[in-house]
């Protein structure tokens, strides 16, 4: 999935009563179909918000967002979330994954929500959890599960609805470097096998080095 | 400092849920102040109107079972060198005609009876332009009357040079013409029955009245010094009584007291409800803030300092909903009390309601009842906040943790069995003691089943809700069980709420089926001829002796049976005597009987023995049983019990004896009611004509079908009960409130969670759905618990304290379409109860909820 950013601009608490913080600044970029691009710079540069802007959970105070040939900026609320739902994956630093489902049903979740018959959502997730290597913790709950195996569900989550755009902030950031070095494998192997387009924000230089290539943010602005 | 950290600034921050937890308190403070401010009101109008006529009397001499002989006053007056004064009275009740307005007759001596009341005359009419001391003798004359101002206004009546208005009055079944000759001041004796009384002197009231030599009580003044001597040397004649005038009161207040006790056990319904309310809130508090807790106990706060805060929290909760139910509850007393003003005047005594008083005894009350039950709530949370390690604070989970299932099952059962036990004591002085705390043990098992309610309903509903919402449905069934610790409290106070509703309404349906049967049973007659329109009257109005001997000269009655009943004091307490025909009874009517089986058999004995039948209420109160006896003040002799009948037309025991004996026992020869039994084939609505046109006209009579007796009966039930819906709704809406307050809480705790679940595509309908299924499993699961909970609670309201506190038998009888539409309304606002929630969390802010953690 093509992703276009046109002089995008992101303020924060623009209350009465405080100045808005101006999070990103007149930001252009494109990121092409299958790319996998790399997020890098400081804590507060900007680059969740930048992740948040491209996956349709934010909407920019100024410019344009484009995902393929929809201008996502321009979205209802109802179109955003269908959005998200069919075309987005999304893996978190914290996992976030949903407590009181099972590892099963947290990985089938997408499917769930698109309402797939239930024979195909169990071939699916029975599929991907066999890739991430979690069949035997299918019916565990994530309090159950160590970091990494939790990370890895929320990989499988991600994928099971083959999105064109996978979205990664901080993936192995609350993990060891055993476990990250497996995410960091798990999620080239994704973009080898679906080719979908990645953007990960990262602060270590090592899962840079996975990507095609680093977009740099500083103070809110992006270089290359 | 820290108050201001863990408790203000988050109090503050969110409004809504401060807002619903105050307001839930302030609904149980207001109903039980509600109830106060109405109970008081109807009955301080009572309390005051004695006291205003009784003056400055410090003793009275009453006759226990009717009016007494005046020869008493000849006793007393060897006593007046000893400084005692004495005022003869008559005080009766009567009506206004031809309007049938209640009235109060208070005769009096007027001249001996400056030492006691003092009137205060606007107007008098003498007859001639000139005043004089002579002007007072016009007071005097046979047909004088006087009013107080406002009563004569209201009525267009005034005096004036010898043409003062007339006034028709009717009492004890006798019609008087009275001329306005006097105008009171509204201050004193004119103030009481609210201003609704005529005062004339006693001559006019005996020889109008037919009280001739006859007295209702005789007033003392008795020096406090000499009262002991004084006392030991008033010889009464049998059935007479000296006591103070405050013992009436006592003695009606102690008639009304099951019945007021009744009432603010419903109010405490809701202030129960509302105890969880608050016990929810502030464990909740405690969970959302409970890193915030772990952080200051890290950095060295004192587990006492953080107990006080969050005491403090249940404090100022207490207080807010404290200041605000008393509020609430000052407007609701004026919509209780019409309603609990009509039943004591129906069931009890004669008292117009006055205006509402806010006195700081019930200010204090409010606000005692609202704050002490606030920081019980919160103790117990408030305790663990402080004895739990910092790091087990910090831990996520905390709020997972509910006591072992298995302990909780064992509890419950105890507490179960603990009620089976305690329903069997004996009442305390009159109050099903037993039967309250049974309640409140089967209340408490439940509440300890609740969490092994919510997680199996949960669990049940899970694959249906599966099947039908898809994932959506069953992330709502998995989320009550994940956060059961404060689910399970929600779920407990509604339940708490249906099952009260249950009870209540299997109690009702079932004393109304029974009633309904007895009235049938009970009202075999064909028509009824009375003095006056209501039954609401039915004791002042009186028909004369001789329109029974008229009766039996129309040609197609077959029989009729007089009624004439009267209060007594008996005891301690007021019991009435009633009396009939009962060989007519015996032949035409049909009395439920309890024993014997017969009532033809029982009246019959009654009358071959001179003695009586009792009401169901009358045998157990004072333990009597058929074969016993019991004796009437005045009376030396025995009246043998030959049977005990179902009564439910009041509660303070009723005693039957044939009208002959009735009328040798009281010299009261009047008659409240005619029950006529028509010739067969005789169309009901001619007889109806026939007798109005005799009779109305003469005796001012009415006529009433056995169709309209028993509507009319049935319309009094239903108005009886009608707070007793109102206040358990009250309960209800407090649940609902406590399901809106812990849902919101939910969605307060789960933000970043359900932002996540928008982040991965969950629509803000699929959201909205997913909050309500939430909040309508909650309801199911409570309505289930509730179902069960009522029927047990019925038992005990039915057989236990309903049998205690009135002595009344109730069939069991469930009014099905009632309760079912009762669950449905509930389930349906515990349904809606979650769109609130649901708006907040569709308002969520994905982007901020994600970032923070």
């Amino acid at each position: 999935m093509h992703i276009s950013l046109q002089h995008v601009g992101h303020d924060y608490g623009p209350s009465d009563e405080s100045a808005p913080v101006h999070v990103l600044d007149d930001v252009s970029l494109e990121i092409q179909s299958g790319d996998f691009a790399v997020l890098m710079g400081a804590s507060g540069s900007g680059k969740s918000t930048l992740l948040n802007l491209i996956g349709a959970v934010d909407r920019p105070t100024r410019g344009r967002v484009f995902l393929g040939d929809a201008e996502t900026s321009a979205f209802d609320e109802s179109r955003l979330t269908a959005l998200r739902r069919t075309s987005i994956g999304f893996i978190f630093q914290f996992f976030n994954l949903i407590p009181t489902l099972t590892v099963f049903e947290n990985v089938a979740f997408p499917l769930s929500l698109a309402r797939r018959p239930k024979r195909e959502i169990a071939e699916r997730v029975g599929e991907v959890l066999g890739r991430v290597g979690l069949t035997h913790r299918a019916t565990h709950y994530p309090n159950e599960l160590s970091g990494g195996e939790m990370q890895r569900v929320a990989i499988g989550r991600a994928v099971i609805h083959r999105p064109p755009l996978i979205l990664a902030d901080e993936p192995t950031g609350n993990l060891d470097s055993k476990n990250g070095a497996l995410i960091l494998d798990l999620i080239r192997e994704v973009h080898q096998s679906l080719k979908p387009t990645i953007v990960m924000a990262t602060h270590s230089e090592r899962a840079a080095a996975m990507g095609d290539y680093v977009v740099q943010v500083t103070d809110g602005r992006v270089s290359r | 400092m820290i108050a201001r950290a863990l408790i203000l600034r988050p109090l503050l921050r969110e409004k809504t849920r401060t807002a619903l937890t105050i307001l839930g308190i302030a609904v149980g403070v207001a109903v039980v102040v509600a109830i106060q401010l109405a109970n008081q009101s109807a009955l301080r109008a009572f309390r005051e109107s004695v006291d205003a006529i009784a003056g400055r009397a410090n003793y009275q001499i009453v006759g226990e079972a009717g009016p007494l002989d005046e020869r008493v006053l000849l006793g007393l007056r060897p006593l007046w060198n000893e400084g005692v004064r004495f005022a003869p009275v008559i005080d009766v009740e009567g009506m206004l005609e031809p309007s049938q307005q209640p009235v109060r007759i208070l005769a009096v001596d007027l001249l001996s009876d400056l030492h006691f009341r003092d009137y205060r005359y606007a107007r008098i009419d003498t007859g001639s332009k000139h005043e004089s001391l002579g002007d007072y003798f016009a007071l005097f004359q046979s047909d004088s009357v006087i009013l107080p101002a406002p009563f004569a206004r209201e009525h267009g009546l005034g005096v004036g040079l010898g043409r003062g208005s007339r006034l028709n009055v009717s009492v004890l079944g006798r019609r008087a013409s009275l001329v306005v000759r006097g105008i009171l001041e509204a201050e004193g004796p004119a103030t009481a029955f609210n201003g609704n009384i005529l005062v004339c002197d006693i001559a006019t009231a005996q020889r109008h009245f037919g009280l001739l030599g006859k007295l209702s009580r005789i007033d003392l003044l008795v020096p406090e010094e000499r009262e002991q001597r004084v006392l030991s040397r008033i010889v009464l004649p049998p059935g007479a009584r000296i006591e103070r005038p405050s013992r009436r009161n006592e003695r009606v207040e102690k008639m009304l007291r099951a019945f007021r006790v009744n009432l603010f056990a419903l109010a405490g319904v809701a202030l129960l409800v509302g105890m969880f309310l608050v016990y929810n809130t502030v464990l909740i508090s405690i969970l959302r803030r409970r890193r915030d807790v772990g952080v200051l106990k890290t950095v060295g706060t004192a587990p006492r300092q953080i107990f006080g805060a969050f005491l403090a929290e249940g404090l100022v909760f207490g207080l807010a909903g404290s200041v605000l139910g008393i509020a609430l509850g000052y407007g609701l007393a004026s919509a209780i009390l019409r309603v609990v003003g009509r039943t004591i005047n129906t069931l009890y005594v004669t008292s117009q309601p006055e205006a509402i008083m806010l006195t700081p005894g019930t200010i204090a009350t409010g606000v005692a009842v609202g704050t002490i039950l606030s920081l019980l709530s919160a103790l117990q949370p408030a305790l663990e906040a402080s004895r739990v390690r910092p790091t087990a604070m910090i831990r996520p989970g905390l709020q997972q943790r509910v006591g072992h299932p298995r302990r909780l099952a064992a509890l419950a059962a105890g507490c179960f069995i603990a009620a089976a036990f305690i329903s069997r004591l004996p009442p305390v002085s009159g109050i099903a003691v037993a039967g309250y705390v049974a309640v409140l043990c089967v209340v408490a098992g439940f509440s300890l089943l609740a969490p092994a309610i919510v997680r199996t309903t949960s669990r049940l509903a899970s694959p249906l809700l599966d099947r039908t919402f898809g994932i959506v449905g069953r992330l709502a069934a998995a989320s009550l069980p994940a956060s059961l610790r404060r689910t399970s409290v929600a779920s407990a106070a509604l339940s708490l709420a249906t099952g009260m509703m249950v009870a209540v309404a299997l109690m009702v349906g079932s004393f109304r089926e029974t009633v309904r049967i007895w009235v049938d049973q009970t009202v075999s007659s064909d028509l009824w001829l009375r003095p006056a329109k209501g039954l609401a009257n039915a004791q002042v109005a009186l028909f004369p002796p001789v329109v029974g001997d008229e009766l039996r000269k129309v040609e197609f009655i077959e029989a009729i049976d007089r009624v004439r009943g009267r209060d007594i004091i008996y005891g301690d307490t007021i019991v009435s005597v009633g009396s009939g025909e009962l060989e007519v009874a015996a032949r035409y009517g049909n009395l439920p009987m309890i024993a014997p089986r017969s009532s033809a058999e029982a009246l019959r004995n009654a009358l071959r023995r001179n003695g009586v039948v009792v009401s169901e209420s009358f045998a157990l109160k004072f333990g009597k049983e058929v074969g016993d006896a019991i004796t009437i003040p005045g009376h030396a002799t025995a009246f043998p019990i030959t049977g005990i009948y179902r009564d439910y037309s009041n509660d303070r025991g009723v005693v039957v004896m044939d009208r002959a004996l009735f009328m040798r026992t009281f010299d009261d020869h009047n008659i409240n009611t005619i029950v006529v039994y028509l010739k067969r084939g005789v169309p009901m609505e001619y007889a109806r004509r026939e007798l109005e046109r005799r009779f109305g006209p003469r005796f001012g009579a009415f006529v009433v079908t056995n169709g309209e007796i028993k509507r009319e009966v049935m319309k009094i039930f239903d108005q009886t009960f009608l707070i007793t819906y109102a206040l358990l709704g009250v309960a209800i809406v407090v649940a609902v409130l406590g399901i809106i307050n812990t849902l919101a809480a939910l969605i307060l705790e789960r933000t970043r969670e359900l932002a996540l679940l928008r982040v991965g595509g969950l629509s803000t309908g699929e959201l909205r759905t997913m909050i309500v299924l939430e909040s309508t499993l909650l309801g199911m699961a409570s309505t289930v618990a509730g179902l069960v909970m009522g029927y047990v609670l019925s038992w005990i309201l039915i057989y236990v304290i309903n049998k205690q506190s009135f002595g009344w038998t109730i069939n069991f009888h469930t009014p099905t379409a009632l309760i079912a539409a009762s669950l449905a309304v509930t389930l349906l606002a515990s349904a809606l109860a979650g769109l609130v929630p649901a708006r907040m969390a569709q308002r969520i802010d994905i982007a901020s909820a994600m970032k923070t953690e």
